[in-house]
């Protein structure tokens, strides 16, 4: 008797238990032999630093999902297949998606795709209708695992954060409506707020994606208001650094690549420092793996700058307060810089 | 008297913001390869944009166009880093390699030979 072949594309959700269950016990109804091939699809290539994390936590979900099916199978003949999809290109939108797993299918002649209903790779909004489509036009049959699912909430955030995030964005929105208008007009201010209800409404989630602090979040806007002199006078002075060199005749410049870890977080700090020191000319970062910036810098005075690291002290201060940044020591006292070879890129 | 003092004021900003632009220029004509024009291309944003924006917002005086001036230049200050970051990052990863000063003979050999492969 011909075994059944059947693909189960996982992501890490709350009903991929149930799917891969579904998967292995539908499998074997009506054949006593089954192929299972779980898979994970990447959406980033493994070269970013995202795929990479990626990469791991797929293997880790796909020995998980082993487990799994191995214990459902009890004693039938289940033969299991793991695999991570999509690891050296840059998967873009359901249609991606059901080729790869389309071309995954023929190449090994499953006749059958198991779907988790709340099938999510990746980052992005859920996929199942879109995928389900492009599935149909390639002729794919699948199948959706009937699964018992919690009651869906917003996730993470909680009624009294999403009630932050709409008024700090209605408020930023509305504000700058008044500033491009006129604040004293009747009719830009019934716009503005029209404006700001609707852009609030449908873009506070991506606006802010952590939870704000009623106390905390309003300080760190005042410390960043604090920062930007402290900024622009970093800039003035490594302009004029930069410009001397180049207007000198002998043009004494030294570009070396320096790696420096830097002690913030992922996210908007380190974005907010990354290109704070891309802002100053003379260094440049052509690289931020997480924590670890790569620098290209120009001139020997720009790259001690770095080293010392006050950019990073004055993101510190902005982001976590005055103790955080007092604490720190600089990147050349605490080891984690240094000037790198070209063939770390 | 104060607007002849303001129309000099913006008169110096200006010229300052033409000056850096041109050094600008200059550097990108100058500078060896993409990283390190990268970063003279960012002197005319900030400062080149910056002192020309800011003797804008001289001549105009106290009014509701100086504010556009400053959120000009806050987008611009905005922008500027990514468009740069982008360039680098892809110029790396296309496998342009930089341009670097001698740090011992062992760098300096690894990169013309990692060159060498890639061209």
């Amino acid at each position: 008797m011909a075994a059944n072949r059947v693909l189960v594309p996982l992501s890490d959700t709350v009903t991929v238990r149930q799917t891969v269950d579904y998967a292995v016990r539908s499998g074997l109804e009506d054949a006593d032999e089954l192929e299972c091939h779980l898979v994970v699809a990447l959406p980033y290539d493994e070269e970013m630093p995202e795929g990479r994390t990626q990469a791991e936590e797929a293997e880790e979900l796909l020995s998980r999902a082993r487990n799994w099916a191995e214990e459902d199978a009890g004693d039938a003949e289940v033969r299991i297949e793991t695999a991570a999809l999509g690891t050296d290109e840059y998967l873009f939108g359901p249609r991606d998606y059901a080729e790869i797993f389309a071309s995954y299918a023929r190449e090994r002649e499953i006749d059958r795709i198991v779907l988790d209903p709340e099938y999510q790779p990746g980052v992005t909004a859920r996929i199942l209708q879109p995928l389900e489509r492009e599935l149909d036009r390639r002729g794919v049959s699948y199948d959706e695992a009937p699964v018992d699912r919690p009651a869906r909430h917003g996730r993470l955030v909680t009624g009294g954060q999403r009630f932050d995030q709409l008024f700090a964005t209605f408020w930023i929105s509305f504000g700058f409506y008044l500033v491009l208008g006129d604040p004293f007009y009747w009719f830009d201010i019934v716009t503005g707020v029209a404006v700001g209800g609707i852009v609030s409404t449908t873009l506070a989630q991506v606006t802010f994606s952590f939870p704000l602090d009623r106390v905390r979040s309003p300080i760190r806007v005042g410390r960043f208001i604090l920062y930007i002199p402290y900024l622009l006078w970093e800039i003035v002075r490594a302009n004029i650094a930069v410009s001397a060199v180049i207007l000198r005749p002998s043009m004494p410049i030294e570009p070396t690549l320096a790696r420096v870890n830097a002690r913030v977080r992922s996210g908007l700090p380190l974005t907010a420092l990354a290109n704070s020191i891309t802002l100053t000319p003379g260094t440049l970062t052509v690289r931020a793996d997480d924590q670890r910036l790569l620098v290209h810098t120009l001139i020997p005075s720009a790259r001690e700058d770095l080293f010392d690291g006050g950019l990073e002290k004055a993101i510190r201060f902005v982001f976590y307060g005055r103790e955080a940044a007092g604490a720190i020591a600089s990147p050349r006292e605490r080891d984690d810089a240094d000037v790198v070879g070209g063939d770390e890129l | 008297m104060i607007e002849t003092l303001r129309f000099w004021a913006a008169v110096a900003l200006l010229g300052l913001g033409v000056f850096f632009t041109f050094v600008s220029t200059v550097g990108i004509l100058r500078l060896p390869d993409i990283y390190s024009r990268a970063h003279t291309a960012s002197q005319t944003d900030t400062l080149g944009a910056g002192f020309a924006l800011a003797g804008v917002a001289v001549a105009f005086g106290w009014r509701n166009v100086t504010v556009y001036t400053v959120l000009l230049l806050f987008f611009v200050f905005v922008t500027n880093p990514t468009a740069a970051h982008a360039i680098a990052r892809s110029a790396a990863e296309t496998g342009v390699e930089p341009l670097l000063a001698d740090e011992g003979d062992e760098t300096d050999a690894e990169t013309v030979a990692d060159g060498g492969e890639k061209r």
